[in-house]
């Protein structure tokens, strides 16, 4: 008989296995950017620096200190050269993270798709939960999955002397940072997405707060004032990431204080999350 | 993690609300709202800001409850409320599309989120989709649908989980006349065929008459009323409209004996009769509360037709509008 005729049937739950909600969320939040050729384009960019890191990390190997000399740090296989690879990355970050985090709750709250999602069985942990796994997915993407990508590299051409060290701890080293930095800026992002209904204000924000804050930095380190040079929302994050990379800090300010503004910041953003996030229709 | 579907209290299929009381900062919208349905289809009636869409929002456990109690499919709203969603349907006045997707992946997507295995989900999309008359439409973005298209997918999306109840709000809004009564032929369907609760909250009473068995009303965040929807239907007092050819002033007469009052309109007699004063025949008593009320009248009526020889054209009692009676309990 042909569905159509059937009118409506009652649903048989059968024994396959159902997923957890926030799976769900992030399993399509992460594969709905893919289908946009501009979104491959800039995570193609974003990993141009790990492929003339390799190219470096080779060249150095190969050719010794002739390389070394040119390639500024670039060809480091030491924990210090991960954690300046992972600065260098902050431009790609800032950008790919603005590109799919912004619209995250931002267009959900535009189009009372909350109101759709806490209509399920769904508590306020698992969409967040969710959405920050989306987010958490592309910041892998341009830090930890090329950190990964470059130890395996150069344990296959570097001396084996340094294999303990490529091979496990300096994954655990960048996995750590980019799980912890990760969820912070996560929550972050989220929280910012929270506040509006359009991605462009998000991005304004993001930017902000990403290049505004570096530019102010920057000033504060120009003038020699230590203290101002803590408003560096990335460096912050960089600072007081260093001791995991076994290295000096990265601002003028010390790594415990900077490991403070990120946990003030992120304790911010669950407060903004679970005050912005209600399944209330935005009347526009 | 399992889904949350199976977990659902399939033996207590009831709502029940006892001294609700909610208010958003400190206005209040719901004061003291008390009562408890069983599987049926209910209209939610009101005046704009009577509360409706936030007691709709108190059945879903959206919004923090302050006072009082909400009970639903046995699960207390403000402890357990995820469990009971599983068994809840939910189609919002506004929005309640996720942009980029298409139909089929968003009513699939929003299946799996009420804990259904990813494969029934997509399969029951397809299946909802088709009842709702989305079947040649369900892989175009749902961005680009029209409004009635939008409306058919938020119910198959209400649907996709096969709840218990379904909250409708404003289910008809922004509709052509062939869409509302497309659409309100399938929540009827659902309603008294299916064996589905349905809670309909809307503005326009005509889409009540059509679906609901009863209404609840409210006014300022009261519930004034619950009322069966055939309104009138048991009142003592019931108008026949009586037309017909012979002698019209014996038969005049004789109705005058047995009624209330009668006048006439135009080339119809309205008769008022007190149904309570006359006796049934058994043909009629075991006949619903609607159909008796009719019937005793019109029989009453045949008969002193037939005792002064006067040839019915018509007799039939005055429908008395929802409209009428719904204006008369908020005094709008």
């Amino acid at each position: 008989m042909p569905v159509y005729e059937r009118g409506y049937t009652h649903w048989e739950p059968s024994n396959r296995k159902s997923w957890p909600a926030w799976w769900i969320i992030a399993k399509r939040g992460i594969a709905q950017p893919f289908k946009s050729r501009w979104m491959i384009m800039l995570l193609v960019a974003a990993w141009i620096p790990t492929v003339i890191k390799a190219v470096v990390i080779w060249g150095k190997l190969k050719a010794g200190d002739l390389i070394d000399a040119f390639s500024g740090g670039w060809g480091s296989i030491d924990p210090q050269g991960f954690l300046v690879y992972l600065e260098q990355q902050r431009w790609s970050v800032f950008v790919v993270l603005a590109v799919v985090g912004a619209g995250l709750i931002a267009t959900d709250r535009r189009d009372n798709g909350l109101s759709l999602y806490f209509s399920r069985p769904l508590g306020l942990r698992s969409y967040i939960g969710g959405k920050g796994a989306i987010i958490l997915f592309y910041y892998f993407m341009v830090t930890l999955f090329p950190v990964y990508a470059l130890c395996l590299f150069s344990y296959f051409i570097a001396p084996s002397a340094t294999g303990m060290e490529l091979l496990i701890l300096t994954p655990l080293r960048v996995t750590v940072y980019c799980v912890l930095s990760g969820v912070g800026l996560s929550l972050i992002l989220l929280a910012f997405s929270s506040m509006g209904t359009r991605s462009l204000f998000v991005m304004v924000w993001w930017t902000i707060m990403v290049m505004g804050t570096e530019a102010l930095g920057n000033i504060a380190k120009g003038i020699n004032s230590t203290s101002l040079q803590a408003v560096n929302f990335l460096g912050n994050f960089h600072n007081a990431g260093a001791a995991l990379f076994s290295t000096g800090d990265r601002l003028a300010v010390p790594g415990w204080i900077s490991l403070l503004i990120v946990l003030a910041m992120v304790g911010g953003a669950v407060a903004i999350l679970r005050k912005r996030i209600r399944p209330v229709e935005v009347v526009s | 993690m399992e889904g949350l579907a199976i977990k659902v209290n399939r033996s207590d299929t009831s709502i029940k609300v006892s001294n609700l009381n909610f208010a958003y900062l400190r206005d209040p919208v719901l004061k003291g709202v008390d009562f408890t349905l069983e599987t049926s289809a209910v209209g939610l009636l009101g005046p704009n800001g009577s509360g409706k869409t936030t007691l709709l929002r108190c059945l879903l456990g959206q919004v923090p409850l302050e006072k009082g109690q909400v009970q639903v499919l046995g699960h207390d709203m403000a402890a357990a409320a995820r469990l009971a969603r599983a068994g809840l349907g939910w189609m919002p006045e506004r929005g309640g599309i996720i942009p980029g997707m298409s139909g089929v992946g968003l009513v699939a997507y929003l299946g799996e989120l009420s804990g259904m295995p990813s494969r029934d989900a997509m399969q029951r999309a397809h299946e909802v989709l088709h009842f709702v008359g989305l079947a040649d439409e369900r892989y175009r973005k749902c961005d680009d649908y029209s409004q009635g298209m939008k409306q058919r997918l938020k119910l198959a999306q209400a649907l996709v989980h096969d709840p218990h109840w379904i909250f409708l709000d404003e289910p008809t809004s922004g509709l052509d006349p062939r869409g509302r009564v497309s659409i309100l032929e399938l929540i009827r369907d659902l309603a008294w065929n299916k064996n589905m609760g349905v809670i309909l909250s809307t503005h326009l009473l005509a889409d009540v008459e059509a679906v609901c068995k009863e209404i609840l009303v409210l006014k300022n965040g009261e519930l004034l009323a619950r009322e069966k929807v055939n309104p009138g239907g048991m009142e003592p007092l019931q108008v026949f409209e009586v037309e017909g050819f012979g002698n019209e002033e014996a038969f005049r007469a004789g109705l005058e004996a047995i009624s209330e009052n009668v006048t006439l309109e135009g080339r119809l007699m309205m008769v008022t009769l007190n149904l309570a004063g006359l006796k049934p025949t058994s043909a009629v008593a075991d006949d619903g509360p609607e159909p008796f009320a009719a019937k005793v009248g019109v029989e009453a009526i045949l008969k002193v037709a037939v005792a002064h020889d006067f040839a019915l054209r018509r007799v039939r009692r005055r429908p008395v509008s929802l409209a009428e009676e719904f204006y008369k309990m908020v005094e709008v």
